[in-house]
């Protein structure tokens, strides 16, 4: 079911909620892996568990029980430093909306992860504005966030995820706050850029749109895998 | 990058900023010029000590300090320590005094005074008695003249050019007098001494105090304050056993131990106002991070860890009360130029010419008073800033990132 070797595995991963004594089962006995150079959509309906895989694959959040393994290592005895660190070194990420730093410009943005990646002024200046052009957004680089459209805004969360050289991008619902045409655009972005650079992708949607590019959909019902489908290459 | 974006978060909400700054500024402009204020009528009570009576340095026979009578005296005229003073490096101005106790009569009314023989030229360098005449003249060679202060004066209620008799002990233990006329008047800030001092020439005062040649003490003005406790040292070791040598500030201890007080009084104000400010950093970095949530959310899912942003809050807080420093200090500044002139308290002189304070006040503002607030400050925005710092690294960045 893997392009390559396995990056993100869950094993027999649970999540479960409790509000006010309430159990909420968000994800049930999940196992899935995700492999090198995917492009991975998680599917299904409302409160079927997407969002809760896609935390728990960003080590965003702790599974109830089971593990979660990146690049074959188990999450489940690293502290709160150590997440923070794999974060920002092998995970990136791209949300539904606003998830840009909006005091920060366009490029500002792009070069924080590279700021606390320790990179040096020039050399993440330099990257940023690469970045910039391969996601069409060259002269740009000056905007706040609040001075551009929501599609430039999520093109810059990209640059962003990948800036960092992480071995995934997590995207939770990326074209949920877009029109369709701009939301075409955003994947056939994403699409280049796994096809080119090899970088992996794994959504959490319900936008078909997403679930017609992927090559790999994931169906979640009631926080079990119910549908597990590779697409053959045309 | 960090403090770039610690910097424009904190201007995000200009107004609740702003006012946050401006309770800064005016907490710390209002505190730096009180204690300005304060530090000024110190200042001046210390600088009417000196320039009035004290000088810098007071050389006394040895037991002068426990006994202050009139058999204490140096005799041979001082001689041996005025040329000693005369010739240290640091001494700008030196003059000898004999010291008594009297009883000064006028025709209509009589009152206890301290009788100081003065050397008129000497003394002129040292005190600021000849700039204080306000009626008549200031002692010259004319011998049995006295000057008084008008307080005295009124008292007495005779003028220039009136008879007064003084009479004192003697070194003998005699009663003794001697009929004077009144030279001139002066005010002085101190109104202890235009109550209750006589002036006189010197040789009329070791006349009429049966001293002969000895004088009670040597009084010496340094060039700089700072040096006193050098020149001290040195003279009293140069005298030996003979003299005491003692600086203004152990001649006056009070103003040290006032100086003293105000030091501490000062952290314990501005303790106060920070300690209020400090609630409000608080309370505005609180409402920040529950605004910020989302943000906060996606700032630690890119990388951001709890260390980088319990120091991007705290750095918050220290820029918001920086600012607030640097526009306490400018309007400190600011009201202490404008009340160069001094402030106008002439309602109280009477009660301040007690404590030997004019009642104009100039504020005083030092280096140094600028650090303990820096200081202090540092201190409470990083304490200030814990309590949010504390509730943002607690946020779940799954929760947070759900956050709208």
């Amino acid at each position: 079911m893997t392009d390559g070797g396995a990056i993100l595995e869950a094993r027999g991963v649970t999540k479960v909620y409790e509000t006010r004594g309430v159990e909420t089962h968000a994800l049930n006995g999940v196992d899935l892996e995700i492999g090198e150079g995917e492009f991975t959509a998680l599917s299904g309906p409302s409160g079927s568990g997407k969002t809760t895989l896609l935390n728990l694959f960003g080590a965003l959040d702790e599974p109830t029980r089971g593990e979660i393994h990146l690049d074959g290592e188990s999450l489940a005895h690293l502290g709160a430093a150590a997440l923070s660190d794999l974060r920002l070194r092998k995970l990136g990420f791209v949300f539904q909306a606003y998830n840009l730093i909006p005091v920060l410009s366009a490029i500002e943005n792009i070069e924080f992860v590279m700021v606390l990646q320790g990179v040096s002024a020039g050399k993440r200046r330099a990257r940023a504005e690469d970045l910039l052009r391969e996601v069409d957004l060259e002269g740009l680089g000056g905007k706040r966030p609040l001075e551009m459209s929501g599609g430039q805004q999520q093109r810059v969360a990209v640059a962003r995820a990948i800036a960092s050289h992480p071995r995934i991008v997590l995207a939770d619902e990326p074209t949920a706050n877009l029109d369709s045409e701009t939301a075409a655009r955003l994947l056939d972005l994403m699409e280049r850029l796994n096809a080119d650079r090899g970088v992996t992708f794994l959504f959490s949607t319900h936008d078909p749109l997403v679930m017609d590019r992927a090559r790999r959909n994931v169906r979640l019902k009631d926080g079990r895998v119910v549908a597990d489908e590779a697409k053959t290459a045309a | 990058m960090i403090l770039r974006m610690a910097w424009r978060n904190a201007w995000r909400n200009p107004r609740r900023t702003g006012i946050l700054v401006v309770a800064v500024a005016v907490g710390i402009a209002g505190t730096l010029l009180t204690m300005a204020l304060n530090y000024g009528m110190i200042f001046q009570m210390v600088e009417t000590a000196i320039a009035t009576e004290l000088g810098h340095l007071q050389v006394h026979a040895r037991g002068f300090d426990a006994n202050p009578e009139l058999a204490v005296r140096l005799s041979d005229g001082g001689r041996r320590e005025l040329s000693k003073l005369e010739a240290l490096d640091g001494v700008r101005a030196v003059a000898r005094r004999v010291r008594g106790e009297g009883l000064l009569s006028s025709p209509r009314a009589s009152a206890g005074v301290r009788v100081i023989g003065i050397e008129p030229e000497r003394e002129a360098r040292i005190t600021r008695i000849a700039d204080s005449i306000t009626a008549g003249s200031y002692l010259d060679g004319v011998g049995r003249r006295a000057l008084v202060g008008e307080e005295l004066a009124a008292r007495l209620e005779v003028g220039v050019g009136d008879k007064v008799v003084l009479s004192v002990q003697d070194l003998s233990g005699e009663l003794t007098g001697e009929a004077l006329r009144i030279g001139g008047l002066f005010v002085t800030p101190s109104r202890q001494l235009d109550a209750s001092t006589v002036y006189l020439r010197l040789d009329d005062g070791q006349s009429l105090l049966g001293l002969g040649e000895s004088v009670s003490e040597i009084v010496a003005l340094a060039d700089r304050r700072s040096r006193v406790p050098a020149l001290r040292d040195h003279l009293a070791a140069d005298l030996g056993d003979a003299a005491e040598v003692r600086s203004w500030e152990e001649l006056q201890p009070v103003l040290v131990y006032l100086i003293e007080v105000f030091d501490q009084s000062a952290f314990i104000v501005y303790g106060a106002v920070f300690v209020a400010m400090a609630f409000g950093i608080a309370n505005v970095l609180l409402m920040t991070v529950y605004e910020r949530t989302r943000e906060i959310g996606i700032l630690r899912a890119i990388g951001l860890g709890r260390r980088q942003l319990v120091g991007a809050i705290v750095l918050e807080s220290l820029l918001v009360t920086i600012v607030g420093l640097g526009l306490g200090f400018v309007a400190a500044i600011g009201g202490v130029a404008w009340l160069g002139d001094g402030l106008d308290l002439s309602y109280f002189a009477e009660g301040l010419g007690k404590y030997g304070v004019a009642s104009r006040i100039v504020p005083v503002l030092r280096t140094g008073d600028f650090t303990a607030p820096v200081g202090v400050a540092v201190v409470t925005a990083v304490l200030a800033s814990t309590w949010p710092a504390w509730r943002a690294v607690r946020l779940r960045p799954a929760d947070a990132v759900r956050k709208s």
